[in-house]
C-alpha cells in the first residue's frame, strides 16, 4: 500500500479555494456559487459574464438600439446548441421575420423553432413554454405596453421552474422596468455589447464580439470563379 | 380439484332509485345555497304538477312523492323542486350503460337502470363479490345513487336490484320471490287490481295458482311474466350497443353564461365521453362544442383539437376553458351540444420510467394549450422555400416542419415581411452586389442588385437596387 503522501504529491497542486468551491454542502458567506449557465457561444462574452454564459432558469434582459438590432445574432449560437440537444426554442412575437436561411446556416434545426405570432399573447405564451420545462430557450419581444415590472416578475418566476434561459428584448427606446434580472445587456450597432447590470455590477466597457466569419461577396465570387 | 362452474348465466341489475331527483340536478353547477335545502323533482301528472321524487331532508319535513307541488311548498317553503328532466335521465342511463358495457357485452336498458350478464365475465373479473365491487367502483364517478342486485335470469335482475337482494341460483331466487308481496312485480295497474280482488297477496299465492286459472282470469301475459322471472322462459331483451359516434345535446336546467358553470356541464359530458372512448376503443382527436343561447340567439361554436389523439381530462378541460374565455357570451345558454371526432386504436399513455412524464406527449399538449388561446395560425415554424426571390424564399409553416435550406450567400437574421422603399443617400454600401434576376416564367420577373449597407448609426442593412419591374432602392432585411 503506497503511503498517502505520494498520492497527494502525484496530483497537481490545487488551491484551497478550488477544493471548497467543489463542495455543495458548504456555505461560504457572501460568496455566491455561480449559477448554472449555458455558453453564449462567444468566448469574449463568456469571459465577461459573471455566470460564464447565459444563466439557466434566469431572466436575461437585452436592450437593443433598434428592432432587430443584433440580439438574434447574439443568441444564435446558444439557440443552435439548444436545438442540437433536441430541445425547442421559442420566439415570442419577434418584430421581424427570422430568416430561415440564416438560422439554418447558424446551425439551428428549423423543425425545433416555434414562432408565436400573436403580440397580445406573447408574454403569456412565453410563460406557458417556460412552465412546461420542455423548451431549450425562450426569447420574447414584448410590446411597449406590455413592459412592466409585474409582467417581468411573472416571467422570471416561470423561468425558475425550468433550466431554459429566458431572454426578453425590450422595444427600442422603451425604458427597462425595475426587475430581478440577473443580467441586462445593451446591444449597440455593429454587435457592440454593454453590460448595464450584472451580479458584479455594470461592465467596465463595451464588449466587441469577434465578427462571425462572413465571406464577403467579392471573395465568394472569386472562389467560385477559381473552382470553375 | 374441484372447479367452479363459471359459464352459468348470471345477471346483475343496476337501478338508480333516485334517478328523477338526481337527473334533474345533474347539470346544475353547485351554488352557494345548495347546503341543506330540501330538494325534489316534479312532473306534470294529470294536468297538475306533482312531486315524483324527494330527498331525505324533504321527506323529514313531511313532503311525499305524489303530492301536488303547491301542497309541498306549503309544507316546506324552502323546497327546491326541479322539473323532471327526462333527457338528462336518458343521457345518464346511457353513461351507466357505457360503464356496464365495460363489464359485459350483454347490456340492456331498463327504465330505471340496466341489467348486464356477468356469468361470462367472472373468469376475467374474479368471483362475484370482487366483480360487484369493481362494478360499484366504476359506477361511483358517475355521481348517481345506484343499487345492485343479482339474479340468474335477466327479468328478475332488475327486481332484485330494486330490493337490493342477491340470488345466485334458480332455487334461491324461487325462495326469495315466494315471500315477496305482489306489488313488487312489474305488473300493469289493471292486473294488480284484479289480483288484489282475488285476495292474492304474496308471489307464493300467485305461483300456486293453476296456470289454466291464471290465464283465464288475467290473460296470458302474467303467466308468461312469471315463467320469465323463474327462468322457465327466455326473456326477450334488446341488447344495448354503444353508439358509433359520440354526440350529446344537453338542456341546461337553468340557463347560464358563466364560464365556470359551462365548464362544469362540459366536465359532466366528458364523463360519458371517457367511457365511450374506452368502450369503442377510440382516441379523441377533436371536440366540437356548440352553445345555443336563449331566445334563438346566434349560436356559438368552437372546436378544441388535440395535437395527439388521446383523452386526458385535465388537459381537455383546460383547453375548453381557454377556448371559452375569449368568447363573449351575451345571452344565457340554454342548450349545448358536444360532438367528438376520434380515431380508432387506443394507445395507453406511456410515461417515462424515471421522471413519470412523457416529453413526446407533453410537447403536443403544450402546443394544444397555446393554440387554444392564440389560434392555430399564431403558432408556426419558419421554413426556407426554394425560390431565388428572397421575399418568396421563406414561408410560415406548421411548427415542427423539417426543412433544409439551400446554400445561399449571406442572409440577414431578420427579414422585413415586405421590402420597403428607402433612400440611398443616407446609406454606405459595404458589400455586393449580389445580382438576382429571375421570375420571368411566372410573369413576376425582376432584376435586382442586393447590397450590404451601413446606415448612419452603423446598423447593417440588407438593401437592393431594383431595375425591373420598378426602379429604386429598397430595404429588405436587418443584420443582427
Amino acid at each position: 500500500m503506497p503511503p498517502t503522501s505520494t498520492v497527494y504529491a502525484s496530483t497537481r497542486p490545487i488551491s484551497l479555494d478550488h477544493l471548497l468551491a467543489d463542495r455543495d454542502d458548504l456555505w461560504r458567506g457572501r460568496r455566491r456559487r455561480p449559477a448554472p449557465a449555458r455558453s453564449t457561444g462567444h468566448a469574449a462574452l463568456d469571459a465577461q459574464l459573471p455566470t460564464g454564459g447565459w444563466a439557466r432558469g434566469k431572466l436575461t434582459e437585452l436592450v437593443p438600439d433598434r428592432a432587430g438590432g443584433g440580439e438574434l445574432d447574439l443568441l444564435l449560437p446558444c439557440l443552435a446548441e439548444c436545438t442540437r440537444e433536441g430541445r425547442s426554442v421559442v420566439f415570442a412575437s419577434p418584430p421581424l421575420v427570422p430568416c430561415p436561411q440564416r438560422l439554418h446556416r447558424a446551425g439551428v434545426d428549423l423543425a425545433r423553432v416555434l414562432v408565436v405570432r400573436a403580440p397580445d399573447h406573447a408574454l403569456w405564451a412565453a410563460e406557458q413554454c417556460l412552465k412546461s420545462g420542455l423548451c431549450g430557450a425562450v426569447v420574447a419581444w414584448p410590446q411597449r405596453a406590455q413592459v412592466n415590472e409585474r409582467a417581468m416578475r411573472r416571467l422570471q418566476l416561470a423561468a425558475e421552474n425550468g433550466e431554459a434561459p429566458l431572454f426578453v428584448c425590450y422595444p427600442p427606446g422603451c425604458p427597462a422596468p425595475p426587475s430581478l434580472a440577473a443580467l441586462r445587456l445593451a446591444v449597440h450597432a455593429g454587435g457592440e455589447l454593454e453590460v448595464l447590470r450584472s451580479a458584479q455590477g455594470p461592465g467596465a466597457g463595451p464588449i466587441r464580439l469577434a465578427p462571425d466569419n462572413v465571406v464577403p461577396l467579392a471573395a465568394r465570387r472569386r472562389a467560385l470563379e477559381a473552382r470553375a | 380439484m374441484r372447479r367452479t362452474v363459471h359459464n352459468a348465466a348470471l345477471w346483475t341489475g343496476v337501478v338508480c332509485p333516485r334517478l328523477a331527483l338526481e337527473g334533474a340536478g345533474r347539470m346544475r353547477a353547485p351554488g352557494n345555497d345548495a347546503a341543506e335545502r330540501p330538494r325534489a323533482a316534479h312532473d306534470t301528472i294529470g294536468g297538475q304538477l306533482r312531486l315524483v321524487a324527494v330527498d331525505e331532508v324533504a321527506a323529514r319535513m313531511g313532503v311525499r312523492t305524489g303530492q301536488a307541488l303547491t301542497d309541498a311548498l306549503a309544507i316546506a317553503p324552502t323546497l327546491d323542486s326541479q322539473p323532471r328532466d327526462r333527457r338528462a335521465e336518458a343521457a345518464w342511463l346511457e353513461d351507466l350503460a357505457l360503464v356496464a358495457y365495460g363489464f359485459s357485452h350483454q347490456v340492456a336498458l331498463t327504465g330505471d337502470g340496466v341489467v348486464l350478464e356477468v356469468g361470462g365475465s367472472r373468469r376475467l373479473h374474479g368471483p362475484l363479490d370482487t366483480l360487484l365491487a369493481s362494478l360499484e367502483e366504476a359506477l361511483a364517478p358517475l355521481g348517481m345513487t345506484t343499487v345492485l342486485g343479482v339474479a340468474p335470469v335477466a327479468a328478475a335482475a332488475g327486481l332484485m336490484a330494486r330490493a337490493g337482494a342477491r340470488a345466485e341460483t334458480p332455487d334461491e331466487l324461487e325462495r326469495r320471490l315466494a315471500d315477496w308481496p305482489i306489488e313488487r312485480l312489474e305488473l300493469a295497474p289493471a292486473e294488480r287490481r284484479k289480483l288484489a280482488g282475488l285476495g292474492l297477496k304474496r308471489v307464493r299465492d300467485l305461483v300456486a295458482l293453476p296456470r289454466f286459472e291464471l290465464d283465464r282470469r288475467l290473460g296470458q301475459g302474467v303467466g308468461r311474466y312469471l315463467d320469465q322471472l323463474r327462468g322457465r322462459l327466455d326473456t326477450p331483451l334488446v341488447y344495448w350497443q354503444p353508439p358509433e359516434t359520440f354526440s350529446r345535446l344537453v338542456e341546461l336546467p337553468v340557463p347560464v353564461r358563466r364560464t365556470e358553470a359551462l365548464v362544469f356541464v362540459l366536465n359532466r359530458v366528458l364523463d360519458g365521453l371517457e367511457h365511450w372512448l374506452r368502450v369503442r376503443d377510440e382516441r379523441l382527436t377533436a371536440l366540437h362544442v356548440t352553445l345555443f343561447p336563449e331566445d334563438q340567439g346566434p349560436k356559438i361554436a368552437f372546436s378544441a383539437g388535440l395535437g395527439q389523439p388521446g383523452f386526458q381530462r385535465d388537459r381537455l378541460l383546460e383547453i375548453l376553458r381557454l377556448k371559452l374565455e375569449p368568447v363573449r357570451i351575451t345571452a344565457d345558454i340554454e342548450r349545448l351540444k358536444v360532438e367528438a371526432d376520434s380515431v380508432s386504436g387506443q394507445r395507453p399513455p406511456q410515461a417515462d420510467l424515471w421522471s413519470g412524464t412523457n416529453i413526446n406527449d407533453a410537447w403536443p399538449a403544450l402546443l394544444d394549450r397555446l393554440g387554444a388561446r392564440i389560434g392555430e395560425d399564431g403558432l408556426c415554424g419558419v421554413a426556407p422555400k426554394s425560390d431565388h426571390r428572397p421575399e418568396k424564399a421563406w414561408a410560415w409553416t406548421k411548427p415542427g416542419t423539417t426543412a433544409v435550406a439551400e446554400d445561399t450567400p449571406e442572409r440577414p437574421a431578420w427579414l422585413l415581411p415586405e421590402p420597403r422603399p428607402c433612400r440611398i443617400d443616407a446609406l454606405r454600401l459595404i458589400d455586393g452586389p449580389e445580382r438576382i434576376e429571375t421570375g420571368w416564367w411566372d410573369g413576376q420577373d425582376c432584376r435586382r442588385d442586393y447590397w450590404v449597407a451601413h446606415d448612419e448609426r452603423g446598423h447593417r442593412l440588407w438593401v437592393f437596387r431594383e431595375y425591373k419591374p420598378r426602379d429604386g432602392w429598397f430595404v429588405h432585411g436587418v443584420f443582427g
